[in-house]
């Protein structure tokens, strides 16, 4: 069993690198130019500083905690990657590569949340505890995604061995995959990317 | 991009970390059946009483109590100014095997020990349920709640090598995907042959439905998962009583019209259940618990009422549960609230019986077989 510090580090991680990302975008939108580490260096600082506010008490990060303490690898490692892409002004994910990450999420919600909250008697949640078709079919998707040079098999292959680490408090493979936001952001992308498309197309041609 | 060479080195990798679970499969465990004992008093008996006569408290609520290893009994409840309420904690007290009076009352979980012990903020906390193994020690599964109600909680679990005078840090089980919302206890766990439990617990977010917690301590650390028994239908907070060491039955409480209490059967030690079917006997959306008895028969505590509290009985089962007879009334007032019974059979065989008296009191009551003979012919007390 992982030390609590860990799980709780780990669990820390992607609610920090979510507020990095915010304060990112809001200095850019205030004009404030700084890239790069000092830019990581102010974003991060201050995102620690607002996550150990307390409040009644209690940190604002244990406050985050007690709504979900299990945030998956999968919107981990794209929090990591968009604050180091953003920071850095490099690709780190190609299209096809964030592509693959929301249609993972979007698909993996699709298959968990309903039938794991009662819809049918068959709860696909219990496959993440032992041996069953998740961790076969995990293992095909993620040696697909790393033949087909798609770097979203990177995060599968870290998520499985953040899973044999236990290094969530969860012991469920299901956790290291997917989580609610996660799932959420997948299914916000996927629906906004044709939106936005069908938006362009209408833009008249001839138009600044 | 990367060499095939490296390509081929990291998906071996993703199947060797995918496949690692083969390595670690558990041998399927039986249910465990208690030998048959005898009461100590050859005559019949039947003893009430209040575990918190002087309770300070508005509202006391969802007991349940456990054998010591040297014989006594443990009991554990929560109270404060009303349910749900940052104010209640859960309280413990306990009756030495040497003495006929229990310890006062002492606050084990509060919301500021919970917040504390889990590392993140707890809004409240709920119903516990106590059990010894065999080794002596006490577990206590209890529920949190961060955000929202009832249907917000989350399951933690606690033990006791010294019979209760202190506890572990408590560990947050995670047992659901959607932010490990809405699992609930309220019955007794089954012993299984491995050392484990298999723990009745139910879900409320979305669908109602019940479930079994598999809870093992492996390596001084506890191991939970668990399984489904019945879809987002009807019936929940199950009482399991095995049968023999495969088969089981869960008696379940019902939130929906007609309102009759529902047996579902485990052919396999829990893993899979038949679907819940209805029995005659009524049940108004209240708690309920049951238990197999050494000499094999059932014995059922509940709400004998579609609709309201206002009484608690016992009825018996001399067939696995086909056909039950009500033998006793526990507690009987218009207006009354007797509620979320718990049962358990010691050592010596007599029955311990704790319930809600009228959400301020909890009452014990302990009665032997030959008391339930006696009454088995259909007079109610």
């Amino acid at each position: 069993m992982t030390s609590p510090i860990v799980t709780e580090l780990c669990s820390t991680a992607s609610p920090w690198l979510a507020l990095v990302l915010g304060l990112q975008r809001l200095m850019t939108w205030r004009g404030f130019n700084l890239r790069g580490g000092g830019q990581l260096l102010v974003a991060g600082g201050v995102a620690l500083a607002v996550l150990l506010i307390p409040v009644e008490r209690v940190a604002v990060a244990r406050w985050i905690s007690g709504i979900n303490a299990n945030f998956s690898v999968s919107l981990l490692a794209a929090l990591i990657v968009a604050v180091c892409e953003r920071a850095f002004a490099r690709t780190w994910f190609s299209s096809r590569d964030w592509d693959a990450c929301w249609i993972f999420g979007a698909v993996g919600g699709l298959a968990l949340y309903p039938l794991a909250l009662g819809l049918s008697r068959f709860d696909p949640y219990e496959w993440g505890w032992h041996v069953s078709p998740l961790f076969a079919i995990m293992a095909v998707l993620t040696g697909w995604l790393l033949w087909k040079q798609i770097r979203f098999g990177f995060v599968l292959l870290l998520a499985a061995a953040a899973f044999q680490l236990h290094l969530l408090e969860s012991t469920n493979y299901w956790d290291y995959l997917l989580d609610p936001i996660y799932v959420l952001v997948s299914f916000v992308v996927l629906i906004r990317r044709p939106l936005s498309a069908r938006a362009a197309r209408r833009v008249p041609q001839g138009t600044p | 991009m990367v060499r095939t060479a490296t390509r081929g080195f990291l998906i071996l990798l993703a199947v060797a970390l995918n496949a690692w679970p083969l390595f670690d499969r558990d041998r399927p465990a039986r249910l465990v059946v208690a030998a048959r004992a005898q009461s100590t008093a050859a005559a019949p008996f039947f003893e009430d009483e209040t575990l918190n006569p002087d309770s300070p408290h508005a509202m006391s609520h969802v007991a349940s109590i456990a054998e010591l290893f040297g014989g006594g009994l443990a009991a554990v409840w929560y109270a404060g100014s009303r349910e749900g309420a940052g104010d209640v904690a859960i309280y413990f007290s306990v009756q030495p095997s040497d003495d006929t009076r229990w310890s006062p009352p002492r606050a084990i979980v509060t919301r500021a020990t919970a917040t504390r012990d889990l590392r993140r903020y707890v809004r409240k906390v709920g119903n516990p349920v106590l059990f010894s193994d065999a080794d002596g020690r006490l577990w206590l599964i209890y529920v949190t709640v961060s955000i929202g109600g009832w249907s917000g909680s989350s399951l933690n679990v606690t033990m006791s090598d010294n019979e209760g005078r202190t506890w572990t840090r408590s560990r947050r089980l995670t047992l659901s995907p959607f932010l490990n919302l809405s699992e609930l206890v309220k019955n007794a766990p089954a012993a299984l042959s491995d050392g484990g439990w298999a723990v009745p617990i139910y879900h409320e977010f979305v669908a109602t439905f019940p479930e079994v917690l598999w809870l093992h301590r492996r390596s001084g650390e506890v191991v939970a998962t668990k399984s489904r028994m019945s879809a987002g239908w009807y019936g929940y907070q199950p009482a399991i009583t095995p049968i023999d060491t495969a088969r089981a039955l869960a008696l379940l409480r019902d939130d929906d019209p007609p309102r009759t209490v529902s047996i579902a059967r485990s052919e396999d030690a829990g893993r899979t259940w038949s679907a819940p079917q209805r029995i005659e006997l009524p049940n108004p959306d209240s708690g309920l618990d049951a238990i197999r008895m050494t000499d094999g028969r059932l014995l059922l505590a509940f709400n004998d009422s579609p609709g309201g509290r206002e009484n608690l009985r016992l009825a018996m089962s001399a067939d696995e549960g086909r056909t039950w007879s009500r033998v006793a009334t526990l507690a009987e007032e218009r207006g009354g609230d007797f509620s979320y019974p718990f049962l358990m059979q010691a050592r010596s065989g007599d029955v311990h019986l704790v319930y809600t008296w009228q959400r301020t009191q909890i009452r014990h009551v302990t009665f032997n077989t030959r008391w339930l003979d006696e009454h088995s012919g259909g007079s109610l007390r």
